[in-house]
């Protein structure tokens, strides 16, 4: 006779250090798990989790179905005091909060997370701000070009951004003229989006910034217009290369060097894997040899790193709120009060079209100050209003403590956490409210 | 490379770098110290003043009767009847009629072509060192450093704003921050909520022990005391920065100068404030948004020592203004200008002995188009640690020998 097996029939336990694991994965590459996600990733282990989140998709139930934001070119502003400068002006701010709220959604509710969770990062690196740009179109135009090539080669990325309206304008390389360049575009070109900080000389900005004369932007409509008579056609020397560039070309020429696969693996171990901790492995410079940025996120995303404790990253306050709101199940735009959200974002200090300056958003330990805390708590208590609290509200009370961390995809509670949540343990909206401003959930372990 | 980004310096120095978290303060704390333990009268305060973005000091000192300057700025070039004069055949920016009434009491020093070797120009890097006062890879700023060289005291050196700047970073202890618009404290059951989600806990990292501890800071403010202050105004920018604002930095100066008026005022036990101004990075149409940017600046501090004037500290502060670099002497065709390389730098008060320092760098010597430098910057942080905070200068930057003797 066969002795019954009186074991509990749980899912095997799976060790803290594959919980992390998966943790990370899906707040760093994606933007956090939504309800019963986590635990179905822990089934099934890392590997095929990595399989979900750092695979590029071909369709998105979301992203594929969600209508344009109300953007459109609307012209030069009319004279002050017009009649029309009225409707102008309220037309061009619904424009700015339609495409703020038409991305916000698309960050919560888009299937696979890994292609917004892209664009958000380059976003912050080929960082562009409407305060400058001031029309809606070229920044949509911008963010269109920055998903299509997200996870795409960033050559071509890079080939678009130096010919993009927006970015060019930001960077006043509308002014930029074959009789006295501009130097500000060629700079944060080489510093900021392509090779990194001294690795070009002085020389080398001068002369690059020949090479980029010629382009004037129509803001309104986003367009770019090249005049030849405007752009340098002579021979330029850079980085130690004698040839006759345009945009293009030199973007091509500068992408190839080996020092920006170094540049782009650096900044995005910097923004996925840790900002304290930089990249030594530069083998996985190899995975990025051909510029294909999915075969760069995939390694990264699997390397061992990704398992160090040492690792930990705060949530920037994007980071934060998306990964609230798909918990939540929150549509940022049907919130009851949509300017509750920019606010709030702004107060945190990163609102999405809006980078602080052209180096981007900081990261880590600048998030956290006393301020954002008090920003964060009250932010939080807006949010668990209008939640959907049901993964929690449906437990017993006794397995409320865990569920939670299954349910937000945090790695464990600490002895504090817990004791909190205990006392608050029959209200399910405390309970989310608390749990949403914890170290443990601010703090991607 | 030892010089290294601003992000990369913010990492390692920037808003509470590991076991340097910055303490978030509220105007009430700081009024409610200055009731318990005022500053004792006769104190020097310092008042730093960052330009961000590379001020164009060949605009804002201005040797507008070189011919060379005029053929090489055209349409940028101030004429002799837009400018004012300062002595030695230089001008002072025509928007800056505050702290030229204040030239005229003596009461500013300018030291003219302030850099330092082989200047960076990169706004990142060149910002790390001129806060860092270290050339290479820095991990502190030069008054991070001198907070750690004083006893504890989270009152000691205040940023205005919620984000530390490098400046004030120490590795062990830094500045601290006052956010504009004030703190306001969870209350009632959120409140005893929140208060034991900030206990220490020990399986934290480093991380979410920094953050528990700035949730416990809030619920560290004492509720009891009469403010003598009201919060401040929600931050609000008092001109527009859509020129030349994308290498960071503040939008209103003015309003923080005028909580620090009011803290100095009443008594704070702080030596040194941070105020910052961004918008400085004129590639594109500089003459009309520099002269709104140094009017802001010129208007701001002369108020600001106005009020102080009213007060019983007027001889005790010394404002310090300063940019990560000057920019190009030639302009370029957006009527703007590029990085260059020194720039004048500015010391307001009655301590200072007014005047010019440094030799003004020669149009006629431009080495790759860009100014000499004549005076380096840890001269002038070497006399003001000394005069001004009364700490030997060798503690702070090492074994730098320059001085600028800009003290009574």
């Amino acid at each position: 006779m066969v002795k019954p097996d009186l074991r509990p029939t749980l899912t095997p336990m799976i060790s803290l250090a594959e919980r992390r694991r998966i943790a990370r994965l899906v707040h760093r590459f994606g933007f956090g798990p939504r309800p019963g996600e986590f635990s179905n990733l822990l089934a099934g282990g890392f590997n095929q989790a990595a399989e979900k989140y750092l695979s590029v998709a071909s369709q998105d139930a979301f992203a594929d179905s969600q209508d344009e934001p109300a953007v459109r070119d609307q012209g030069k502003r009319p004279a002050p005091n017009s009649p029309d400068v009225v409707s102008y002006a309220t037309e061009k701010r619904a424009q700015l909060t339609s495409l703020s709220f038409w991305w916000l959604d698309r960050m919560v509710l888009s299937e696979h997370s890994l292609r917004e969770r892209m664009t958000w990062f380059w976003h912050g690196h080929w960082a562009t701000s409407y305060q400058k740009v001031d029309d809606a179109l070229p920044m949509y135009l911008q963010n269109q070009s920055l998903r299509r090539n997200a996870l795409g080669n960033f050559a071509q990325m890079s080939r678009e951004m130096v010919n993009d309206a927006a970015l060019i304008f930001w960077l006043d390389g509308q002014t930029n003229t074959v009789k006295a360049p501009n130097e500000n575009l060629s700079r944060e070109l080489m510093e900021l989006f392509t090779l990194g900080v001294n690795r070009y000389s002085e020389d080398d900005v001068k002369e690059t910034a020949k090479a980029l004369t010629g382009y004037k932007v129509d803001k309104s409509s986003g367009q770019v217009n090249y005049y030849p008579k405007q752009h340098f056609t002579g021979s330029i020397k850079v980085l130690g290369t004698q040839g006759s560039f345009d945009a293009s070309s030199l973007s091509d020429f500068l992408v190839a060097r080996n020092d920006s696969a170094l540049f782009i693996t650096e900044r995005i171990w910097y923004r996925f894997i840790s900002s304290m901790n930089p990249l030594t492995d530069t083998s996985l410079t190899a995975s990025f040899a051909s510029r294909d940025i999915a075969a760069l996120v995939k390694a990264i995303g699997k390397h061992s790193a990704l398992d160090n404790p040492e690792n930990s990253m705060v949530k920037s306050p994007i980071d934060w709120f998306i990964s609230a709101s798909r918990a939540l199940s929150i549509t940022p735009s049907k919130f009851s009060n949509p300017n509750n959200i920019r606010n709030y974002l702004n107060l945190l200090g990163q609102l999405p079209f809006f980078p602080p300056n052209v180096g981007g958003w900081p990261a880590d330990q600048a998030w956290l100050s006393t301020s954002s805390a008090q920003y964060r708590i009250q932010f939080a208590t807006q949010l668990v209003k209008e939640a959907d609290l049901s993964p929690i509200s449906s437990l017993a009370p006794k397995a409320r403590i865990d569920g939670l961390a299954d349910w937000l995809g945090v790695v464990e509670w600490s002895s504090r956490t817990k004791m909190a949540l205990t006392g608050a343990i029959n209200d399910p909206a405390r309970l989310a409210l608390l749990a949403l401003c914890s170290p443990e959930y601010v703090v991607s372990a | 490379m030892d010089t290294i980004t601003r992000r990369q310096f913010l990492k390692a120095t920037g808003a509470g770098a590991l076991g340097a978290a910055a303490m978030s303060l509220s105007i009430e704390e700081i009024a409610n110290a200055a009731i318990t333990r005022p500053l004792p009268l006769g104190t020097p305060i310092l008042v730093v003043v960052t330009l961000y973005g590379g001020n164009d000091g060949l605009n804002t000192v201005v040797p507008v009767n070189d011919p060379i300057y005029q053929s090489l700025r055209p349409g940028i070039a101030y004429k002799p009847e837009d400018v004012l004069p300062l002595g030695e055949n230089l001008y002072l920016n025509g928007s800056m009629s505050g702290m030229h009434s204040l030239w005229n009491k003596n009461q500013v020093a300018i030291v003219r072509g302030v850099g330092y070797p082989n200047s960076d120009r990169s706004h990142f890097s060149s910002m790390a060192i001129w806060q860092s006062a270290i050339i290479g890879a820095a991990k502190t700023g030069w008054l991070g450093r001198w907070v750690e060289s004083q006893p504890e005291d989270p009152f000691l050196a205040i940023s205005l704003g919620s984000i530390l700047p490098p400046l004030l970073a120490g590795s062990k202890r830094s500045g601290s921050v006052l956010p504009l618009g004030g703190l306001k404290v969870p209350n009632g059951s959120l409140a005893s909520d929140c208060i034991k989600l900030a206990i220490e806990s020990r399986s934290d990292n480093l991380l979410q022990a920094m953050a528990a501890k700035t949730m416990r800071n809030l619920f560290t403010v004492s509720a009891d005391i009469t403010p003598i202050l009201r919060s401040p105004a929600p931050a609000a920018p008092d001109l527009p920065t859509a020129i030349g604002g994308n290498a960071g930095g503040d939008t209103n100066l003015s309003q923080q100068l005028d909580i620090v008026a009011k803290l100095v005022a009443a008594g704070a036990p702080t030596r040194v404030w941070s105020v910052s101004l961004g918008g400085f990075d004129t590639h594109a149409d500089e003459k009309g948004s520099q002269a709104i940017l140094l009017g802001v600046v010129s208007q701001g501090i002369s108020k600001f020592m106005s009020q102080m004037r009213a007060t019983n500290r007027a001889k005790d502060v010394v404002v310090l203004v300063y940019s990560e670099f000057g920019r190009r002497v030639r302009g370029n065709a957006s009527d703007g200008t590029d990085h260059g390389t020194s720039g004048p730098v500015f010391l307001l008060g009655e301590r200072v002995k007014g005047g010019f320092y440094g030799e003004q760098p020669s149009l006629n010597n431009l080495k790759d188009d860009d100014l000499a430098v004549t005076t380096d910057f840890r001269d002038i942080y070497a006399s003001v640690l000394e005069k001004v905070l009364s700490t030997p200068a060798e503690k702070i930057l090492g074994n730098w020998k320059g001085r600028t003797p800009l003290f009574n």
